[in-house]
């Protein structure tokens, strides 16, 4: 059977992620097994749960990115919200008392920088604002949650959320008036 | 290359007449309202038409009559306006954004080869011709907090000059990625689709029309056609989900089965690793399967049976072939989404023996399998799932339907044949088309996938192979070849790497 070759030849060398991430599997299965046994073995504070957390957030985020919507709203708003989660680790595990302060702050801060992605580039990102505005809403809750239950003088942070939160949201609503409402049309969709 | 093309064309207007030169300036005055894109896309749309007033001129077209065929009224106004459209994702497509992973995508591929090489400019022309007759081609898939969709966007959706192994996933994560590719290598016409999009009748609905529009460039109009007119409005029926407007069965046939005999080899590192197609004589083949008392689908069925046979060491189990059924013939449709289901046919390994039983076996459990009530039965089970699942957030039922869709998925047949049927087209077309294949992407479990296609008088049998046993085609070309069909084998290299 002669086969006639109507293909061009390819480069060789392999540009597969599928490939990749079956390999690098491995290592990090392994360095993530390592961590948690001598974390074990040398007792002390869970630092091993940090470390297959930071693994975790690594392969999610830079190994293995999403398939859908990778865009820069979703990803600012992603490397914010694993940030939290992070810091919210290290302070029940580690190092007690700050991520109530520090967490509210990285929020904030990362809604700043996921705003100004934003309106720089309006016509392409409105298409891809549903993670801000899920996160806008969740730091609406939260804040208003927090504020209710911790009264002191060290809860500006969750002000400054929450204040910021809702004027993006109020934002963007004025803004995109009726494309607004569309894209939620869009997104909570059941057809 | 943007500049050179520029400054190309400067020179090209500097040396035409004083009467061509009040042509095109005459044509691009009002290039810019036809567009509402990006600066950039707007100077590529810009230089496409400068590349294809460039390139027709060259072949000796007058002024006047490129103008007249690149006429920015093709475009429709389409890039005039915003894209404000969506389409929620018909109930057979559903399945493909939540199982897909790394390197796993349903692609399937439709070729169509020229008698002369393929001029990418005019094709791209083509192209930007052609996508605004398909509005739901020119989106981008999207995440709903409980299915995806697709959003439509305006952009230059560009070709390219086919480099990569075949049938490769799509990246359709960036924003307005779209999810669809066009390539041309030589004297063919490659548009690779992820499912999510259509099936195989709406892709080839799709490449008719661009390939119509790029005889039309070429100068080539047919009087009668059935082929849809890109200038025509696109009506609502065209992007339905017509699985929906079918009456409900009484009762719902499951998908679920036991797994199945897979062929042996193992499976290769890029899939598919090899593309292969068997091009006969379309009535040499017809004539065959004749005497056989079988349509095409049945005997090539047959013929794989034996090959899937001699590809696997078993002795006993059942083989699958899994074949996909064109619903719009039971349910008249113009939709260009998916409206396809699937029928089994399966034999235990060890009754493959006697071709007139063989025939028989097929044809009955087509006729049955494959019949309107058990289509409508297996639609109105995907519908009541699709219904039942719907309130769930995207976020819980993804992880499950990957799971399921590992666990059971391609372990329920051992192969894939798909008959896409004869395609025609009008006489002025085919005095400048040789012949068309077809052909299925990567699969994880199926050591290969199969399919058919005829235009032109030409049938094309084609195989995507995952592994480098080559006991199934070999197995294949000598049945045919034994059966008196002459078979001229074409493809790629073996992608080993």
């Amino acid at each position: 059977m002669h086969v006639k070759q109507t293909y061009p030849s390819i480069k060789k060398g392999s540009k597969n992620r599928r490939r990749m991430l079956i390999v690098l599997r491995w290592p990090f299965l392994l360095a993530a097994a390592a961590c948690m046994i001598v974390n074990l073995a040398v007792a002390g504070p869970l630092w091993g749960v940090i470390a297959v957390l930071v693994l975790y957030i690594v392969w999610r985020l830079i190994l293995s990115p999403d398939l859908i919507e990778y865009n820069r709203m979703s990803q600012s708003i992603k490397i914010v919200v694993w940030t939290s989660i992070l810091l919210a680790f290290i302070d029940v595990l580690l190092a007690h008392g700050f991520a109530l302060f520090v967490v509210p702050i990285v929020c904030f801060s990362g809604l700043v920088v996921s705003i100004v992605l934003f309106f720089t580039d309006l016509q392409r990102q409105k298409h891809n604002m549903m993670p801000l505005i899920l996160f806008e809403i969740a730091s609406i809750i939260a804040s208003v949650i927090v504020l209710c239950l911790w009264k002191s003088p060290n809860n500006w942070p969750y002000i400054v959320l929450l204040s910021l939160s809702a004027f993006c949201l109020l934002a963007k609503v004025v803004v995109l008036g009726r494309d607004f409402k569309i894209e939620l049309q869009r997104r909570f969709h059941i057809q | 290359m943007k500049k050179t093309v520029k400054s190309e064309f400067s020179l090209f207007v500097g040396e035409r007449t004083d009467e061509e030169r009040t042509l095109i300036e005459a044509f691009f005055s009002e290039f810019d309202l036809h567009f509402l894109v990006s600066k950039r896309d707007k100077k590529q749309f810009r230089a496409d038409f400068e590349s294809a007033i460039i390139s027709l001129y060259g072949q000796g077209v007058p002024m006047e009559e490129i103008l007249s065929r690149l006429s920015l009224a093709n475009l429709g106004g389409f890039y005039a306006r915003p894209s404000t459209v969506w389409f929620p994702l018909d109930n057979a497509a559903k399945i493909y954004p939540i199982s897909m992973e790394h390197g796993r995508q349903q692609v399937f591929r439709l070729s169509l080869y020229l008698k002369e090489d393929v001029i990418p400019s005019l094709l791209q022309m083509a192209l930007s011709f052609t996508v605004k007759r398909f509005p739901s081609f020119a989106t981008t898939l999207k995440k709903g907090v409980f299915w995806h969709y697709l959003d439509a966007v305006k952009k230059h959706f560009p070709i390219e000059e086919e480099h990569d192994v075949p049938c490769q996933p799509i990246k359709v994560s960036l924003s307005g990625s779209q999810p669809f590719r066009l390539m041309y290598y030589k004297n063919r016409i490659s548009a690779e689709f992820f499912h999510v999009l259509t099936d195989g009748t709406g892709a080839m609905i799709f490449l008719k029309v661009l390939v119509s529009e790029y005889l039309r460039l070429c100068g080539v109009t047919a009087a009668k056609s059935d082929i849809w007119n890109a200038n025509d409005t696109p009506t609502n029926e065209e992007f339905e989900n017509a699985f929906v407007k079918v009456e409900k069965a009484e009762s719902g046939s499951g998908f679920v089965d036991k797994p199945v005999l897979q062929m042996n080899g193992q499976p290769a590192r890029r899939k598919p690793c090899r593309i292969l197609h068997f091009k006969m004589d379309a009535t040499e083949l017809h004539r065959v399967a004749k005497q056989h008392g079988a349509t095409i689908t049945a005997y090539l069925l047959m013929q794989m049976f034996y090959a899937a046979q001699a590809a696997t060491d078993e002795l006993t189990g059942d083989l699958h072939i899994q074949v996909p059924v064109n619903m719009r013939k039971f349910y008249p449709s113009k939709t260009v989404r998916n409206f396809s289901m699937y029928c089994g046919v399966k034999i235990p390994i060890e009754k493959i023996g006697n071709k007139a039983e063989m025939i028989a076996e097929i044809n009955a459990q087509l006729a049955e399998k494959a019949s309107k009530d058990k289509m409508r039965e297996m639609i109105t089970a995907a519908v009541n799932l699709v219904n039942s699942i719907r309130i769930i957030p995207l976020v819980i039922k993804q992880p499950i339907a990957k799971i399921v869709y590992g666990f059971l998925g391609e372990t329920l047949y051992t192969t894939t044949f798909s008959n896409l049927g004869v395609v025609n087209m009008p006489s002025e077309f085919c005095e400048h088309i040789e012949n068309m294949d077809f052909s299925l992407g990567a699969q994880m479990t199926n050591r290969l996938a199969c399919t058919a296609i005829t235009c032109n008088g030409v049938s094309t049998f084609s195989i995507s192979k995952m592994t480098a046993d080559p006991t199934f085609e070999e197995k294949m070309y000598r049945l045919l070849t034994e059966d008196g069909i002459a078979v001229a084998v074409e493809g790629s290299e073996y992608y080993a790497r």
